[in-house]
């Protein structure tokens, strides 16, 4: 049955305002970059379908304005969401000190079932810069402290490890989403007349 | 009218029919067409969100819509047409209802034959872009995909309960496991046996009837698409149709929510929605918000009082209704 369902990943981007989730999320869906920084006014998303372990997922990622904190959308924002994205910017050290409150903030509110395995994964943004302020390893040993959460040193402007991130978090969102499944839908319906579902028209709408 | 499932006794409900008043308006020359709708928030916007209803569903099913926007400053109708037997018909007297009201623009949120219709009214005012964007929740591009297009025009005849069962065979799904599901269908089903037979019978038809929307036309429509991952009535294939047909448009996909996401899964469906109206927030004449810093000269006081009670209905949203859930159960 599992196999068969379709499935949607709910990604939630989070972070200072400028350390590039709205690049990041534009050069993996669009593939584009533009210099020009605009600031994302409330929420935005984009979806797009990917393969995961030969299954076939859509993925939306909803890129966050860094400054609202996004009160204005309500819970219903950071719920049901199967992975967690935080970006700090590499040149930006006070970027990198607001990943832990990022990271309460989320678990506070989409309160995840188990908050202590819930997939979050870390990227350090903007690696193209010449003023790299935060170590790689201080980067890597926070991200090990946190679970051992995986983390990339991206550029959204070059495309550097964008891909491969993303790839790691529909990866570990799926893996999320289907331990859910299993709680929510412990006991599967049984259909009693199986051929009836393959013969279904579409009647009149409702 | 006494109501008796979960949804029409919560206190959302309750509170949403308490405040908001039901208006008919005949904007025909026969009038005894008589349009119905609530009409909530700042009137001083004359680019508001108007919802559209499926078949089976009357104005009030886009209740919790309503005091989820409202209270975000944004100016909702959600309409119920009188007896009209084709499209074009609907077209003319939609039309003439904003004209009526003076509405210059709309954002149109409409739910599958509502959903139609909306497609339908905006290509058939594309000239003078009255539609400012469209929302689609489980909409068709073609009623061809219903199989009924021969005896549509056979509809008027047919005894009411007829109509019904041809509805319900399609909202009565066994493997609904879900409680929200539930609860919506069983809601709905509520609204629909309110229905008469002329009104079923006029909108069957509608839904029906050969008539297929022109996508060109469309093409550059702000648009969101808010489909279900799960099972609803319209099949993978029409709703797949639908995207493909609208490349530019905003998917909008919700894990679950069945046939009638916006009473199942209204959190996710309110956000989308308001995600998608805030792209026109920095321009008055297409914004369905009122601007901000009028937000504390120009209202009026009444207004006011009815904002802040569905603010508060719209945070209790969810609780209250899981609560009564818990009650009944």
């Amino acid at each position: 049955m599992a196999t068969r369902k379709k499935v949607l990943l709910k990604v939630i981007i989070l972070g200072d305002s400028g350390v590039g989730k709205t690049s990041l999320m534009n050069q993996y869906v669009n593939k584009k970059f533009t210099n020009q920084y605009k600031a994302t006014i409330g929420a935005d998303f984009l979806t797009k379908e990917v393969m995961v372990d030969d299954r076939l997922v859509t993925m939306q990622i909803w890129d966050t304005a860094g400054q609202e904190r996004f009160q204005s959308l309500g819970v219903a924002f950071y719920r049901g969401a199967d992975c967690c994205v935080l970006v700090h910017d590499v040149t930006a050290p006070t970027s990198f000190k607001s990943l832990d409150s990022w990271r309460d903030e989320f678990l506070i509110q989409a309160s995840p079932r188990d908050p202590d395995n819930f997939p979050f994964v870390l990227l350090g943004n903007k690696v193209d810069l010449e003023n790299r302020a935060v170590p790689q390893k201080r980067a890597m040993q926070w991200a090990a402290s946190k679970n051992n959460m995986p983390y990339f040193e991206t550029s959204a402007k070059e495309g550097i490890n964008v891909e491969q991130a993303f790839q790691t978090i529909a990866k570990n969102a799926l893996a999320q989403e289907t331990e859910v499944d299993i709680y929510n839908e412990f006991p599967d319906h049984i259909t009693i007349n199986p051929d009836s579902r393959n013969v279904r028209n579409d009647n009149c709408s409702c | 009218m006494n109501f008796s499932s979960d949804l029409s006794n919560s206190p959302e409900y309750q509170s949403f029919r308490a405040t908001v008043p039901l208006k008919k308006l005949a904007v025909d020359t026969d009038a005894s067409k008589t349009w119905k709708l609530y009409d909530a928030g700042p009137r001083q916007v004359t680019s508001p969100l108007v919802c559209l209803a499926p078949v089976s569903g009357t104005a009030d099913i886009f209740y919790k819509q309503m005091l989820y926007l409202t209270a975000r400053g944004i100016r909702v109708l959600s309409v119920e047409s009188p007896i009209y037997w084709s499209v074009s018909d609907w077209c003319e007297g939609f039309r003439r209802l904003l004209d009526h009201l003076d509405i210059e623009r709309v954002h149109l949120f409409g739910a599958s034959l509502g959903g139609f219709l909306a497609q339908k009214f905006a290509e058939s005012t594309a000239q003078y872009s009255r539609v400012a964007s469209i929302i689609l929740s489980n909409a068709f591009l073609e009623t061809s995909i219903f199989n009924f297009n021969d005896t549509a025009t056979l509809f008027w005849i047919l005894p009411g309960p007829v109509l019904k069962k041809l509805v319900m065979g399609n909202i009565k799904s066994e493997s609904v496991t879900e409680l929200r599901v539930a609860q919506s269908m069983e809601f709905i089903i509520e609204r629909l046996d309110t229905l008469s037979q002329q009104e079923l019978a006029s909108r069957l038809t509608l839904n029906c009837v050969n008539c297929q929307v022109d996508p060109f036309k469309l093409k550059n429509m702000p648009m969101t698409i808010i489909d279900v991952f799960d099972e609803s009535a319209l099949s993978m294939q029409a709703r797949a149709s639908l995207r493909s047909h609208y490349g530019h448009a905003k998917l909008a996909h919700l894990k679950t929510g069945g046939n009638f996401p916006y009473l199942s899964r209204s959190d996710d469906v309110n956000m989308h929605l308001l995600v998608h109206l805030r792209q026109f927030s920095s321009n008055s004449r297409y914004s369905a918000q009122k601007p901000a810093e009028q937000e504390s000269q120009n209202d009026q006081p009444e207004s006011n009082a009815k904002n802040e009670l569905a603010e508060e209905m719209g945070v209790g949203d969810s609780t209250s209704a899981a609560e009564v859930a818990t009650e009944a159960s």
